[in-house]
This record gives structure tokens, sequence and C-alpha cells, in this order.
């Protein structure tokens, strides 16, 4: 519908690293070879449980084919984040969009996670939180050099920013 | 400053772990002895136990933390690492904690955090005095006053318990379950002496359900009523303290006094709840919203007074907020038709799409064919339901105040003041992106630290935001009518 609104929500300024889209492809194509092999192997060992089985199967086969071919780009092509003086501000998700901002005086903890597979892209994942546990920010896909030096950033503004009393 | 060493948790992890691994060993070696077969469950806890000791040894031996003057670190994992640091005058609680067998060995788990239950930071395996010397330096005063001082302090009652609270309070639904519970538990009691409750229940259901029903329930009521009185006899609700330092206080009980002080520095708003049971008497309960700090007694969220009508909440409400103000009887904001529709949508889908899993089961063989159609018998229901939660749906912003309101059993309204707002969600689906919908969280230190205005128009989501925190918004949010509002407008296609 083309309402007109008066304001509207401005993008983050920077896209993730391009390396996302092979990483979040490698994680979405492990899932799928566990999840469905363990079902393929329930399948084919115990016949009692077959009409158990098939309709989960029917129904996982088609989603996971959709997130390891289209969900990866898609999220790519939609995440967006920033970190500056005030605030951090990120924009998530594939189908639902989601967008969240909290401001540097409200940060709590800053953490940089690593995983595995992370670390073979080079790549980092960033998550501020607050006294809020659902206001959580978490940025992944970062490249890792810059995930540090944001980080970095992070800690020496908020260690600066009066915190208040919340 | 911040070349203070990184320390490592306490030895005494390892020796923790040693007597893990120890007691798993043993475990598992019983199982596999004494009987023919293999005891599988304890074999499998003696598994799960050796992995969980070699997992816990493994964060001993990659965990790094470092105190400096501003900050708290920690390193930690293998393969995958994690670098956590919280700035110390963002740190609202330290506590400590211990397991039975860590604490045989003096070790203790210290909390960082906000006074969440679920803390934000935890560093597991300190020898207990290093884990006290941590506390004391990381919140030096926070030791409470003492408790003496406080009886000299002028009092104004704010509310009594009354007469005629009693029986709007009485008659729930567990007031059924009241006897219930007690009858079960006396049917089994018996059970072992010969008497077969059950069976006369049987016999006296056969005989007549409406009877049963009519003595069950006043009895249930009977029950309630007393548990009811015994809880809040003498109920008091008072404001304590002089001007700066003024505190909210409950007491009540009729066995054991129970006093809840809540300080007024750390009410951040009130919030009504209505069941959707009583709406016709207009009932409500009420809480006061508070940011947490466990210590000294003080609950985060609870309820103040018991269920009352609702135009004596609004006057007791204004007293109870410090200011006076009567952010719950703002006019709120209706939510759009669309919000309508995809409360029915979902009131829809949600039988239809159990059905279709049945379905499908059906066809596999798994179950018989005819169960499919059963969940769409929950559609009178489900559509009903879905009405209300519409007509729930509202927001506003007045004064120093942001209110929501939203919930289908229960109708809560929830006052909050801007400045508890800690930070901002906007979620959009497809749907609601064609619709133009959105739905806001608003993210808090206080009470349920989360709450949200589902299904508001994007202008009304928006402009929620830029009118209960401007300063915040003006980061985020673009007024593309405003000076050079035409470049904003043009990102858009």
């Amino acid at each position: 519908m083309a309402e007109t609104s008066q304001f509207e929500l401005r993008l983050p300024r920077h896209r993730l690293d391009r390396r996302f889209i092979a990483w979040r492809t490698v994680q979405a194509l492990l899932w799928g070879i566990g999840v469905l092999g363990a079902l393929g192997a329930v399948y084919w060992y115990a016949e009692a449980a077959r009409p158990w089985i098939m309709p989960v199967v029917v129904v996982a086969v088609p989603i996971y084919v959709v997130n390891i071919v289209v969900m990866p780009t898609w999220r790519y092509l939609v995440h967006r984040w920033e970190a500056t003086d005030d605030a951090v501000y990120a924009l998530t998700g594939w189908l639902t969009k989601k967008w969240q901002i909290i401001p540097i005086s409200r940060i709590q903890t800053i953490d940089t996670e690593i995983g595995l597979l992370q670390r073979w892209f080079g790549l980092a994942t960033i998550a501020v939180t607050t006294a809020s546990s659902e206001g959580k920010i978490t940025i992944d896909g970062l490249d890792a050099r810059i995930a540090g030096q944001t980080v970095e950033r992070l800690r020496e503004v908020t260690a600066a920013a009066e915190g208040d009393a919340t | 400053m911040s070349d203070e060493a990184w320390r490592q948790l306490s030895i005494r992890v390892v020796h923790l772990d040693l007597i893990r691994v120890a007691i798993s060993l043993v475990t598992g070696y019983l199982g596999i002895v004494l009987g023919d077969d293999p005891i599988w469950p304890l074999v499998g806890g003696a598994c799960a136990g050796l992995v969980g000791a070699l997992t816990n040894l493994q964060r001993w031996r990659t965990t790094r933390y470092r105190i400096t003057a501003q900050r708290v670190e920690m390193r930690s994992g293998w393969p995958g690492r994690r670098h956590r640091t919280v700035a110390r005058d963002r740190i609202r609680s330290v506590s400590t904690s211990a397991n039975p067998l860590p604490r045989l060995l003096g070790l203790a788990t210290v909390h960082i955090g906000s006074g969440e239950s679920e803390s934000s930071f935890k560093l597991d395996g300190l020898d207990r005095r290093h884990a006290t010397r941590l506390e004391r330096e990381l919140m030096p005063g926070s030791v409470l006053p003492a408790v003496a001082d406080e009886v000299r302090d002028p009092e104004t009652v704010i509310a009594r318990l009354r007469r005629d609270w009693v029986p709007l309070n009485v008659v729930t639904v567990w007031s059924l379950f009241a006897v219930a519970g007690p009858l079960f538990g006396l049917y089994w009691l018996l059970r072992p002496f010969g008497v077969d409750l059950l069976g006369a229940a049987r016999g006296l259901l056969e005989w007549n359900p409406v009877l049963v029903v009519a003595i069950a329930l006043p009895l249930g009521v009977a029950v309630t009523t007393v548990t009811f009185l015994v809880e809040n006899w003498n109920f008091q609700l008072v404001r304590k303290g002089t001007a700066p330092d003024t505190a909210l206080v409950t007491r009540r009980g009729l066995l054991v006094t129970q006093t809840v002080q809540r300080s007024d520095e750390r009410l951040r708003g009130i919030a009504f709840a209505e069941p959707l049971a009583w709406r016709w008497l207009r009932l409500t309960g009420t809480k006061v919203i508070a940011t947490g700090l466990r210590a000294g007694g003080e609950s985060t969220t609870s309820g103040v007074l018991p269920r009352i009508r609702l135009a004596e909440a609004r006057d007791l409400a204004a007293r109870i907020l410090p200011d006076g103000s009567r952010p719950l009887e703002a006019a709120l904001r209706r939510h759009p038709r669309g919000a309508l529709i995809r409360r029915l949508g979902w009131a829809v889908y949600g039988p239809v799409l159990a059905a279709g899993a049945l379905l499908l089961y059906g066809w596999s063989g798994a179950i018989p064919d005819w169960v499919w159609p059963l969940p769409l018998v929950l559609l009178p229901l489900t559509l009903p339901a879905a009405v209300v939660a519409y007509l729930s749906l509202g927001h506003a912003v007045t004064g120093d105040y942001l209110v929501v309101r939203g919930g289908v059993l229960n109708r809560r309204t929830v006052a909050l003041q801007r400045r508890a707002v800690i930070g901002w969600t906007f979620e959009q689906s497809i749907l609601q992106r064609w619709g133009g919908r959105m739905s806001v969280g608003v993210a808090t230190a206080a009470g349920s630290r989360y709450y949200t205005v589902p299904d508001a128009s994007v202008e009304q989501a928006l402009g929620f935001a830029v009118e209960a925190t401007p300063e915040l918004a003006r980061r985020f949010i673009a007024e593309p009518h405003g000076p050079g509002g035409g470049a904003g407008a043009s990102h858009r296609g």
C-alpha cells in the first residue's frame, strides 16, 4: 500500500562482509546434512517409524533447500549495521526485517565471538547487550579485523560515556 | 592501567573436575559390571558426566579474566573464541553463588550484571576468598543502610485492605483446583488402604455432575477466601521516608508479615492487568514496574494491590506514582484495521496448519484418516479471541510516560517512564510490509524488560519512538518532509 508516511527508518551505514554469504551457506548446508541425514537414517533403519518420519521429511526438505540456496544471499542484501559515538544500530532478517538500536550510554557488555566456522572465513560476531536481554544486538559476519577495531572503539566510547542509572 | 595481568580461574576447578571424572568412571564401571546387561541409564549418565567434566577442564584452561580501573574482561572458549567486556560503571549488581560440590571445595561463581536472574557475566570457578574480595572491589558501598533507622520515617497510608475487596479476589479458576488438588492427594493417600475414592467419585458424577460442581465450588471459594485472608490480613500500602529518599512499602499477612519495599528512585512505571473473565465487572490487578536489584528484598515487578475495581485502582495508581500523574487513563491510539485482519488470519491458520499436518500424517498412514479435521473445532474459540486481541491493542505517549496495551486473557496496560527506554526494536514481516504496519519493541531495565506494541501502522510506530525519545529517534528515523527531505524520500524506491 502506498500510504505516505511522515517518518521512515534510515538504513544503517555499513553492509556486512561478502564472505557472510559463503559462511551462512556452509553453515546451512552442514545443518541440513545433519538434520536430514539423521532423519534419513531413522527412516532407513526403523521401519515402524516411517509413517511418522515421512511427513517431517516432506516439509523439512524444501525448507532446507530454501535455507541453503536463498537465505544467505537474501540476508546479505538486507543486513546492515553501524556503530557511532551515540548508538549501535543494526538491521537484520530476511522474511521478517528487524531494526534495533541501543544508545551507547545504555550498553552493558560488549562481546566478540568467533566460532570455528567463522574463523575459517576470517569473520567475527559482535554482540552488544543492555540491561534488557531482548534488547541485545548481534551483528554477525563482520570481517574479523573490522570487528576488532569496532569493539575496541566501542569499549573506549562506552567507558567515556557517563553510565546512567538503569 | 590496562596492562593489568590476565588472571586464571582457581586451580581447584581442576581438582573438582578430576573428582567428577572419578565419579563418572566409577558409575560407568558399576553400570557395566552390576547386571548381566549394562545398565544403560548409569552408563549414559557416566558418559554425560565425563563429557561435562572434560568440557569444564577445557573451560578452565582457556578462560582468562582481568579487572582494570575501567572494565572487567573475560576471554574464553575453544575452538570458538569469545571476548566479553563490561564497563565498571555499568555494573548494577554483583553476587556470588555455589553448587554443593564446588562449595565443598571452596569454589564460588561470581555473577556480574544488571540484577537479572540470568546474569550477563559469570565468572564460574573462583576460590571463595577471591570471590568475596572481587564482590567487594566491584561494588563498594553496596551494603544497605541499617534497618533500625527506618522506624522513625514518616509514613502516609495509600491503601488498606477493605472488606468489599475480599469477594472480588476469591472466585478464580483456582477455587476449583483448590478442592480438586487436596482430593487428588487424598485419593493417593487412601488407595493403599483399599478405599477407592475415584470409583466413588465416578459413581457421584454419574449420579449428578451439576450437583458435584454445586458442592465443590462453594467449598473451593471458601478455601480461596481463607487463603486470601491469611495472605492479605492487615494489608497496607504506604509511602515511607522523606522527600528525596522515599519508598513504597507493602505489608501483609496474618501468620507471617510479609514486607516488600521498593525505592521510588527505582520506580519506572505502573501496570494494570484486567482478566478477560472479569472485564464485565471492570476488575484489575495492579503492578509497579521497577528496575531490578535483587538485594534488600526488593522485587522487580510484583503486584502492589489485590484485584479491585478499575475506578478505585486508578485513583490509587495516581497516589502510587510519586509524581501523581495518571498515564494509565490516557486515550490510546487504535491500531490499523490490518492488525485485526492479521489476528483473524492467525486464528484461522493455526488450526488449519494443525489440520494440514494431521492430513499429512493420515496420508502417510501414521494415524487414522478421519482425525485431520479435528483442530478446526477450535475456530469458534480462536476467532473471538482474535477480535478481543485486536480490541486490546493500543498505545500512546503522555507526559513523561509511554503507554502500551495488549493481551487476550489478561489485558495489560503498561505505563513506562520515557527515561526508562534503553533501546528500540522494530520488526516487519513481509505481510506487514505490504500492509504498511510494524511491531515496536521497547527494551527497558525495569519490569519484564521488554514491552511490545504489536502491529501499529508504520506512521504510528515511528511516531511513537519520536515522541517517546526524540533525541535518540533522530539517530535512526528520517523525516522526508523536513528540510532536505526530498533526498530522503528518493531513497525509498
